[in-house]
């Protein structure tokens, strides 16, 4: 009896301090924005199964991640065992679970056995902490409390297996010594309690009851740390793949604010009219911790820090400031220091600091690729872009502040239509000197003609003198398929994709009313793209704002008409030529698309040669996220030489590549490792055209 | 009635472009039938004054005074203003450069005289009096009338031929009156560029690009200047590479010069490199790539690798030299 | 202390342009309009000598002379930050009847520093600047890069053959700036177009000037002659044709 009391009120003052910390969060989650809406449920429950129970992203270092998977497993078949424990020490029951018969015995034993594997687990993973140098591990925002957390938390995780089997070897000792039969199987704790042969039942039941004592007033203890501790993704983590972002990884959210604004800016009639009475709106984009959505929150709290999206980060790889976790550890350590503050003088109180600039500094937004690798890197689905994004959004839309060459990217597109001054007059000229004619869209229209697909050039194919060999590649293929096809010729304007990853939302979505609004006077059906920002754009981004199309990347393109004989080509120009392919980041990750260019290269050489880091992990060739457009952040190398480098080493004649950004980032790779005598970098389009029968 | 032409002096002494434009002005005092006079402003060498008599001025005068020593554009303005209506000039010069652009418009309304600047050549017509002038930043002509009685011209530098027409003036130099009202602008510290010649001043420019693939291959290029009498100048890339010095980068955010002749060597021709150079009279390109777009906007090309094609041109001008 | 950024409307700088009929204009359709390059960077030089509470800058004007069409490139100028506005309704037919404008315009409301672009990319006149500046008697300093305000007084760089000079000089003054005055342009935020569309545009009738010179018509440059090719083994060939043919060496 007595042991019950006592155990009730320590697991009622365990409910109580946890309950305290729950209302805690609670409330900071009440300062943050609304805006994720919880939909698709199957396609989450799916999700969750996946990634989380089947640990799937944290196998992508095989062998840590297996070790990590079987603590994860052990912990979801202990678990039974510790609510029996809870249920046993409150009502005086023994195993009370004990009436599930042979599935209990399963349960039992499973955990027996798991209470070995994790606990091996663990000695492995802190002796990496203690003594080795990790260097995932590393960084500034990695101070000592962080290791003393890990080092804490792994210490009581190993002190639970520890008691865990201590628990299971005396109830087997003691039960085997009184000749009581014993509910549930105990494999291991059979074993354990074998190696003492001297001891006697009441040994073996003192063994029992201090470990038993030890184990559930750790997991008390335990579960209270968690939500102050980095572990507290034992109880996130679950919950954050369910309510992982299900869209592409390319897509960032529309910020309908902001469609109101230039709707009516866009309208001659009111944009210069005086403001309407509604409120002004609330601030544009994160400058402090209750600017974000509630779900950016969320994954700040559910990191674990284990750094695994800071060691795939080119730009941290390359020495620049920027740690995706940090910027995840920041939101949380603010939103620690700023919320009991709001709780006590309202969500309006400033303290005069905010997770801009005092935590997360412009230098590391500045250096984002948008690559997308952190997000696909982080094991229980973190979207780190996006929380950067909207950080980049307050700077951009609230105080006008960018880069001073984003600034200019941004008149440029606003004042002539592309990021580069060119004018738009010129978009048509790399269809000079053709032997066919590329047909124009407004020209065909005003016949009455309604071709099948618009072939979207984009500004890189029009300006860039590099690209223009691969569009006129490109439209060669399309002519000899007899392809139903136009282009815009100079109605084309800016998709608007690099404003938007730069943050300026309002020319990202005055750009995209204008594209759309013209596609859908020429009533066009289907998008044809080389362009992976391009795609990635007009594909997941454009629904949002009213351009529904059926938008097709050129590498489907060009496979399908391989497949279905309308593309015959050979492998008599490449056969002897070894080919790597670069992965861009805004056709791989972003939207999933790895074997396609693949099985092309395929039919036109019979040698590929894979970088070590390819496909969802392949390294960014620097370019994206608007970098392209500036000056690289300082650092102590610059990623496109770094990628260069990668692909050099695979020894390939040919570099090939999918995307007008990768081409120019690895052909000055090439040449600044003087190395354009040996190596070529040729596009998908230009290896089809280049093979043509 | 005369043309009035005002030949800046830099310490004292005249430059080429001090030479255009009294041949400039010597050619318009021969459709408007009258004579040129010469004004220089600040204390300047007689015998650089009496040079300008080589090229048509017939009247050579230099003002000098203390309260000229820097530009004070109200005070030049009054002095030039006083000389105009003495010397009843019917046409002003003054070459568009930064005194140029300074003095001329405050003389356009004091003396209420119609301004043409960037202009480039002589008069179109004479009634009416119709110039021709650089407009859309050098993508169109403009043509202009000048309708007042008197016309102020700013020529384009390195736009109008040297001419040779001795006249044996004689100068003549007067002491200005101190103005009444002190000038204003108080200058307080001057910083000079030293040493080699001024890459804006160059009528040669021998410019190296990330071609050169390394600075040590700089000699010949600097030989090459050095030959032809001109400076030498890089590419963005070249000098944030750190081999060549921030003040030779010609481009778009670096310097924009309009030199005779413009030798690129090892430039691809970006955009933004042309934006710096494309006033150039004459461009030259040798590159490697025979489709890098600076071809697209030179007037004579190698394709060919500038360590081998270097040497024989910087020989071909050792041999000019001789 | 206030100050008046002057302003003009051209067309973007990529526009191809084109000839009306007679040539005597140019084609005005689908072109888009901007704020003249020099004046934007005088303008957020000036905005930046505001955000300085030490200078003791208390408003940013901008003033233009030009037609209702120019509306646009106004509230531009407001949405980057400028406090107001004031527009002479008028066609700028030349620079010495826009000057005169201008002078009216400071007259009446009283400014103590004026920035000009030193030119402007349509006309390239370099004009406007000094032509205020005379009408209205005061100084004024050209081919300015940087300017700084130090215990109420203006401190100048005016860049020179060579080199540059610091300058000093009481206000009122008429500043003619160039490349350099700021590092770049200022860009309108989304709050800045939204608070630009309540901030007020003075709108003036002109006075009575006469335009000293017209643009009675254009001319499109000769186009480049194509590139002649020396071949790379005779290399030094170029230099015979440099100085024989070009004659320039």
């Amino acid at each position: 009896m007595a042991k019950q009391i006592i155990f009730t009120i320590t697991l009622l003052i365990t409910l109580g301090v946890f309950f305290y910390t729950v209302r805690r969060l609670a409330r900071f989650f009440s300062f943050t924005r609304p805006g994720f809406p919880v939909k698709d449920i199957g396609k989450r429950f799916g999700m969750m199964m996946k990634v989380a129970f089947g640990q799937t992203k944290i196998f992508r270092r095989p062998v840590l991640g297996l070790f990590h998977a079987l603590v994860f497993w052990g912990f979801c078949i202990i678990i039974f065992g510790s609510i029996e424990m809870v249920v046993d020490g409150t009502t005086g029951t023994e195993r009370f679970l004990h009436f599930l018969g042979p599935v209990y015995d399963f349960i039992i034993a499973s955990g027996d056995i798991f209470a070995v594997l994790v606990g091996v687990s663990i000695i492995i993973f802190l002796s990496r902490r203690l003594f080795f140098h990790i260097r995932r591990f590393e960084g500034i925002e990695m101070k000592r409390r962080s290791h003393l957390d890990a080092n804490i938390s792994l210490t009581m995780i190993l002190i639970l297996m520890v008691s865990l089997l201590v628990m299971n070897a005396g109830y087997a000792g003691y039960s085997t010594a009184s000749g009581r039969e014993a509910f549930g199987s105990y494999p291991v704790g059979s074993f354990i309690a074998g190696l003492f042969p001297a001891a006697g039942e009441e040994s073996f039941r003192l063994a029992y009851e201090i470990a038993w004592w030890t184990h559930i007033l750790m997991i008390f203890v335990f579960a209270n740390y968690l939500p102050y501790s980095k572990h507290f993704h034992v109880f996130m983590s679950v919950p954050n793949v369910f309510l992982s972002n299900l869209e592409p990884m390319g897509k960032l959210r529309n910020m309908d604010s902001i469609t109101r604004e230039v709707k009516l800016m866009l309208d001659p009639e009111t944009a210069f009219s005086a403001a309407s009475s509604d409120a002004p709106p609330e601030r544009f984009g994160v400058k402090d911790a209750e600017d974000v959505v509630w779900k950016n929150y969320f994954d700040s709290l559910s990191c674990t820090e284990c750094g695994r999206c800071t060691s795939v980060c080119p730009a941290n790889i390359t020495g620049k400031k920027l740690s995706p976790r940090k910027v995840m550890m920041d939101l949380r350590a603010r939103m620690k220091e700023k919320g009991p503050l709001m709780i006590r003088n309202g969500r309006e109180f400033s303290d005069n600091r905010s997770l801009l600039r005092d935590y997360i500094s412009e230098e590391e937004l500045w250096a984002c690729t948008t690559c997308n690798a952190c997000a696909k890197e982080c094991p229980i689905n973190i979207n780190h872009p996006a929380l950067i994004i909207d950080m980049r959004r307050y700077l951009v839309l609230e105080e006008g502040s960018a880069p001073g060459e984003l600034k200019s990217t941004f008149s440029n597109i606003e004042n002539n239509g592309a990021p580069w001054q060119y004018s738009a007059a010129d978009r048509l000229n790399w269809a000079q000197d053709l032997n066919f004619k590329v047909p124009v869209m407004a020209e065909l229209y005003a016949r009455g003609e309604n071709p099948e697909y618009l072939y979207w050039v984009g500004c890189a194919g029009a300006f860039d003198d590099r690209y223009r060999k691969v569009v006129r590649a490109f439209a060669t293929i399309l002519d000899r398929m007899k392809v139903s096809y136009a282009v815009l010729g100079t109605e084309e304007t800016c998709t608007g994709d690099p404003a938007r990853r730069a943050g300026n939302e309002m020319l990202f979505q005055m750009q995209a009313l204008q594209v759309i609004g013209l596609l859908n006077n020429y009533n066009v059906k289907k998008v044809l793209t080389t362009c992976p920002h391009c795609f990635n754009t007009f594909r997941n981004e454009y629904p949002d704002l009213g351009g529904n199309f059926e938008v097709i990347n050129y590498t489907n393109f060009l496979l399908d008409g391989i497949r279905d004989g309308k593309v015959r080509i050979s492998n008599e120009k490449f056969s002897g030529s070894v080919i790597t392919y670069h992965d861009p980041c805004y056709l791989g990750r972003a939207n999933e698309i790895y074997s396609e260019p693949r099985e092309i290269i395929g039919r036109v050489t019979g040698s590929v040669a894979e970088m070590s880091r390819h496909k969802s992990f392949a390294l960014c060739c620097g370019a994206g996220g608007s970098q392209m457009f500036k000056e690289a952040e300082k650092g102590t190398r610059e990623i496109f030489i770094e990628r260069t480098e990668e692909a050099l080493s695979t020894n390939a004649d040919i570099i090939a590549t999918a995307c007008p950004f990768c081409m120019t980032m690895m052909t000055d790779g090439i040449k600044y490792k003087n190395s354009e005598e040996k190596v070529k970098n040729l596009d998908i389009a230009e290896l089809v055209a280049q093979s043509l029968e | 009635m005369s043309v009035l032409v005002y030949t800046e002096n830099w310490e004292g002494k005249f430059k080429k472009q001090s030479y255009e434009l009294v041949s400039y002005a010597s050619a318009m005092a021969d459709q408007v039938r009258t004579n040129v006079v010469a004004v220089s402003v600040g204390k300047a060498d007689e015998t650089e004054l009496a040079r300008l008599g080589n090229y048509g001025a017939s009247k050579i005068i230099n003002l000098t005074g203390d309260h000229f020593k820097t530009l004070d554009n109200q005070v030049y303005t009054d002095a030039l203003a006083e000389i105009a209506l003495k010397e009843g000039a019917e046409v002003i010069i003054f070459t568009n450069n930064n005194s140029g652009k300074a003095i001329a418009p405050r003389l356009s309304v004091r003396l209420k005289a119609g301004l043409a600047s960037g202009v480039s050549g002589l008069p179109l017509s004479l009634e009416p009096f119709v110039l021709r002038k650089r407009a859309y930043s050098g993508n169109a002509f403009a043509h202009v009338t000048i309708k007042s009685p008197i016309r102020i011209i700013s020529i384009l530098q390195n736009s109008f031929e040297i001419n040779e027409r001795p006249t044996g003036a004689v100068p003549e130099i007067i002491a200005a009156a101190t103005p009444g009202a002190a000038g204003r602008t108080v200058v307080t510290d001057t910083f000079r560029q030293t040493g080699k010649i001024l890459l804006t001043d160059a009528d040669i420019v021998v410019s190296g690009g990330r071609g050169m693939k390394s600075p040590e291959n700089w000699g010949p290029i600097e030989e090459l200047a050095a030959l032809l009498g001109g400076a030498t100048a890089c590419s963005r890339p070249v000098s944030d590479e750190g081999w060549r010095s921030h003040e030779e980068h010609t481009g778009q955010t670096g310097k924009i010069i309009a030199p005779n002749l413009y030798i690129a060597v090892g430039i691809s021709g970006a955009t933004q490199h042309l934006a710096g150079v494309s006033g150039s009279k004459y461009i030259v390109a040798i590159n490697s790539d025979k489709d890098a777009p600076i071809f697209e906007s030179a007037q004579y090309g190698i394709v060919g690798d500038a360590m081998k094609v270097l040497p024989k041109i910087v020989e071909a001008a050792r041999s000019l030299k001789k | 202390m206030k100050i008046l950024v002057c302003i003009s409307n051209v067309p973007d700088t990529t526009t191809k342009i084109r000839f009306t009929e007679a040539n005597t204009s140019i084609d005005t359709t689908g072109i888009q309009w901007v704020i003249n390059p020099w004046d934007e960077l005088a303008l957020t030089r000036a905005l930046e000598l505001k955000d300085d509470a030490a200078t003791g800058v208390k408003s940013v004007t901008v003033a233009h002379v030009g037609l209702a069409t120019s509306e646009p490139t106004l509230r531009k100028a407001l949405a980057i930050g400028a406090d107001d506005a004031i527009r002479v309704n008028a066609d700028p037919s030349d620079s010495y009847f826009v000057a005169a404008q201008l002078a009216e315009a400071v007259r009446k409301e009283g400014f103590d520093i004026v920035f000009c672009g030193i030119e402007s990319s349509d006309h390239n006149n370099s004009a406007v600047g000094g032509m205020t500046a005379e009408f209205l008697g005061i100084p004024s300093v050209s081919a300015i890069s940087g300017i700084r305000i130090e215990n109420g007084t203006a401190i100048l760089t005016r860049d020179i053959d060579g080199g540059k000079e610091s300058i000093r000089i009481p206000a009122p003054f008429v500043a003619i700036v160039q490349k350099g005055i700021a590092k770049e342009p200022r860009i309108a935020s989304m709050r800045g177009i939204m608070t630009a569309r309540t901030k007020p545009v003075k709108l003036l009738e002109p006075v009575q000037t006469e335009a000293l010179t017209v643009v009675s018509g254009l001319e499109k440059p000769s186009p480049r002659a194509a590139c002649k090719f020396v071949d790379a083994e005779n290399a030094g060939q170029l230099i015979d044709l440099l100085q024989n043919e070009a004659k320039v060496i």
